[in-house]
């Protein structure tokens, strides 16, 4: 599909839905006007009437004599009417301080406070995508490096130094010896521990550290969503892949053999150093990697609207199960549990609007990244 | 002695280097230690709640696994039989129906389905348990089977250039053969094996969250009394969330630490289950895609 066919369809599904939800959005304000209105309206021409004091007992009396002696074959009748009427006055009193709590209407004022909802909710998700891109990319790249070093597993080195320990002369040297095999096993829990806090779902872990810091800021929002619902190692290990397949096609070899340095030590001066690993706009000059790197990004990019999806689920999760006040998906969750369905309609949209322009944007990235790479149009699977 | 010593060695280290393989034993084996440790200490009543919430959770997230699979087979198939036929308004039509289900966050679309099943409760039309786990899989996996769509119109699509599918056809060769037998059943079924893992994570994940989210934010009568147990409402239980708390507890302080695996055990058990089930299954998945070079 061309780009601008995308664009179009992109546009065509935002219309789209746009007029769907606009129209149940027009009936949903329409029905709340008319409940108002139909309320019981024999009981509400009764309370109309001016002259009568419904909270005085003489009136209410005044009222069943009035209508006994205008039909006095329907006394029974009269006496339900004016139980009915107490009983109505009392429930619709009680509605109302419920509905007064509730019921909010779509009014300026909300639009006002969802606006400035929705503001926020886009700034933490563009900040959390900017970091998951950076450590996507530099967690990757760490794996991958070594991968290439042919560093073994923690766990592996201590269990190796464990059961095949050499004999020493000294025991300082023993004390040496073994004191690297605890390292390496601190070392493999840290990781470990570290993996179950990257798979752990964001209400796990700001659950578990609710009474030791204050979950409720934007920090920790941040924090939470960078790390938690397994979408870093998820998007890590979709690269470190990414990398992995590029690291054996044929152009590295070509590009070996024409003397492009080849080195995965930090150490080494030609080599790949952390500086320019943890740097934000990674390039590793004369080095074969500058091009497994730039292949693997422009295949990574195309994933990228994917991992948004993920990622705006992610900030859904976690403003909802963490019952974080004065968010927009929160209130996208206490709209719903009153009923105000027609403010849950425009969260929604606006969460659509989002992600439609996260969409729209990568397809632009990818495109313009093919017509630098390839010169062609990239084959999606979408 | 030496000679089974020996066997054993190998025998590990071969199942060491195949890695789904390995987590699988490692999975179980964990869940099985956890399981006995639960009967030791845990009381009856919530060990037969931890219990019912696990495999609820797996029957479910194994539903969405198979419903996903049946929709997303023959909806992909449609969409790749549609590609290449006349009715190109019909290929476009699915597409966009397709991409338009892709840009609602699958914790919305979830939530809204299971704002469905509790008023299909409440109207006392869904009562039966297992109709309304079977109900919550197939909202579950009405928003996850795209991800088997595209797998399959890769797949068909890389076949399409390569020159057997064109000899195939000139053979004489229905194209519904060439796709649903030679392309996806003799050419993809570990790709999509993969993918249905992957599914099962992702089912658990969403499923514990909106059972969680449900439990905590929408706490009416319906959600806390007819919904099935799960992990999810499981770990929203106040019970639970108290033992969750406890684990903070032992960061500031540390001998606390030996209290969580007695006297904390339920929500303890309730969050290792939910977490070290999706870091196995997404070993597993990577494991396998490793061991068959996908």
């Amino acid at each position: 599909m061309t780009f601008k066919k995308k664009i179009l369809e992109h546009l065509l599904s935002a219309f789209l839905i746009t007029s769907l939800l606009g129209t149940l959005l027009y009936f949903t304000i329409e029905k709340k006007n008319i409940e108002k209105i139909q309320s019981n309206e024999k009981i509400e021409s009764y309370l109309g009437l001016s002259f009568i004091d419904f909270e005085n007992p003489f009136d209410r009396a005044l009222l069943l004599d009035v209508l006994n002696a205008y039909e006095p074959d329907q006394t029974s009748e009269h006496e339900t009417l004016i139980r009915t009427i107490e009983q109505y006055r009392k429930s619709s009193l009680i509605a109302g301080m419920e509905e007064a709590y509730r019921k909010e209407p779509l009014s300026s004022k909300k639009w006002q406070q969802l606006s400035l909802m929705y503001a926020k909710f886009i700034l933490i998700y563009m900040f959390v995508m900017l970091l998951t891109y950076y450590g996507v990319q530099t967690f990757g790249i760490l794996r991958f490096v070594r991968r290439q070093q042919n560093q073994k597993s923690h766990l592996l080195c201590f269990l190796q130094q464990l059961f095949s320990a050499p004999k020493f002369s000294r025991i300082k040297d023993y004390l040496k010896y073994y004191l690297q095999a605890i390292l390496h096993l601190i070392k493999a829990v840290i990781i470990a521990s570290s993996y179950f806090v990257l798979f752990a779902p964001a209400y796990v872990i700001a659950y578990s550290l609710k009474t030791q810091l204050n979950t409720d800021t934007i920090f920790f929002m941040i924090t939470l969503a960078v790390i938690s619902n397994g979408l870093l190692i998820t998007y890590t290990n979709k690269f470190y892949t990414f990398l992995v397949a590029e690291s054996r096609k044929g152009y590295v070899q070509t590009a070996i053999v024409k003397n492009l340095n080849t080195s995965y030590k930090q150490t080494d001066k030609s080599g790949i150093s952390y500086a320019s690993v943890f740097s934000f706009r990674k390039h590793f000059p004369m080095h074969v990697f500058q091009h497994i790197f730039l292949n693997a990004r422009y295949q990574y990019l195309q994933t990228i609207k994917e991992q948004a999806s993920f990622l705006i689920s992610g900030l859904i999760i976690i403003e909802m199960a963490l019952n974080i006040q004065g968010h927009f998906s929160y209130e996208l969750l206490k709209q719903l549990l009153y009923k105000n369905y027609d403010i849950v309609i425009v969260i929604i949209l606006g969460i659509f609007y989002m992600v439609k322009l996260t969409e729209i944007f990568t397809d632009w990235l990818t495109h313009k990244k093919s017509l630098k790479y390839e010169n062609i149009e990239p084959v999606c699977a979408k | 002695m030496n000679n089974l010593f020996k066997k054993i060695e190998r025998r590990s280290a071969s199942i060491y280097s195949q890695k789904d393989k390995f987590w699988l034993i490692v999975w179980f084996g964990i869940l099985s230690l956890t399981l006995i440790w639960n009967i030791l200490f845990l009381n009856k009543p919530a060990l037969d709640l931890v219990i019912e919430g696990f495999l609820n959770t797996l029957y479910i997230s194994a539903l969405v696994v198979i419903l996903s699979f049946i929709l997303g087979w023959i909806i992909g198939l449609f969409v790749a039989r549609f590609e290449t036929s006349r009715f190109q308004i019909l290929y476009f039509v699915l597409t966009f129906i397709l991409n338009i289900i892709r840009s609602i966050p699958q914790i919305i679309g979830i939530l809204l389905g299971y704002m469905g099943i509790t008023y299909l409760i409440t109207a006392n039309i869904l009562h039966n348990h297992w109709l309304i786990m079977t109900t919550m899989a197939l909202i579950i996996s009405l928003f996850i089977f795209n991800e088997v769509i595209d797998l399959i119109r890769e797949r068909v699509n890389h076949f399409r250039k390569l020159d057997f599918y064109n000899a195939m056809k000139v053979c004489g060769i229905s194209e519904n053969r060439i796709i649903n037998f030679d392309i996806l059943w003799k050419n993809s079924r570990i790709h999509i094996l993969n993918k249905l893992i992957a599914i099962f994570g992702s089912a658990i994940f969403l499923q514990c969250t909106i059972d969680f989210i449900i439990s905590v934010g929408l706490s009416t009568q319906v959600s806390s009394v007819s919904l099935p147990t799960t992990l999810g409402s499981l770990l929203a239980k106040i019970d639970s969330k108290q033992d969750i708390l406890a684990i903070g507890n032992t960061l500031m302080n540390p001998s606390y630490f030996s209290h969580i695996f007695f006297e904390h055990l339920q929500g303890v058990t309730v969050a290792f289950l939910i977490v070290f089930t999706l870091l196995a299954v997404y070993k597993i998945s990577n494991g396998f895609a490793e061991r068959n070079r996908l």
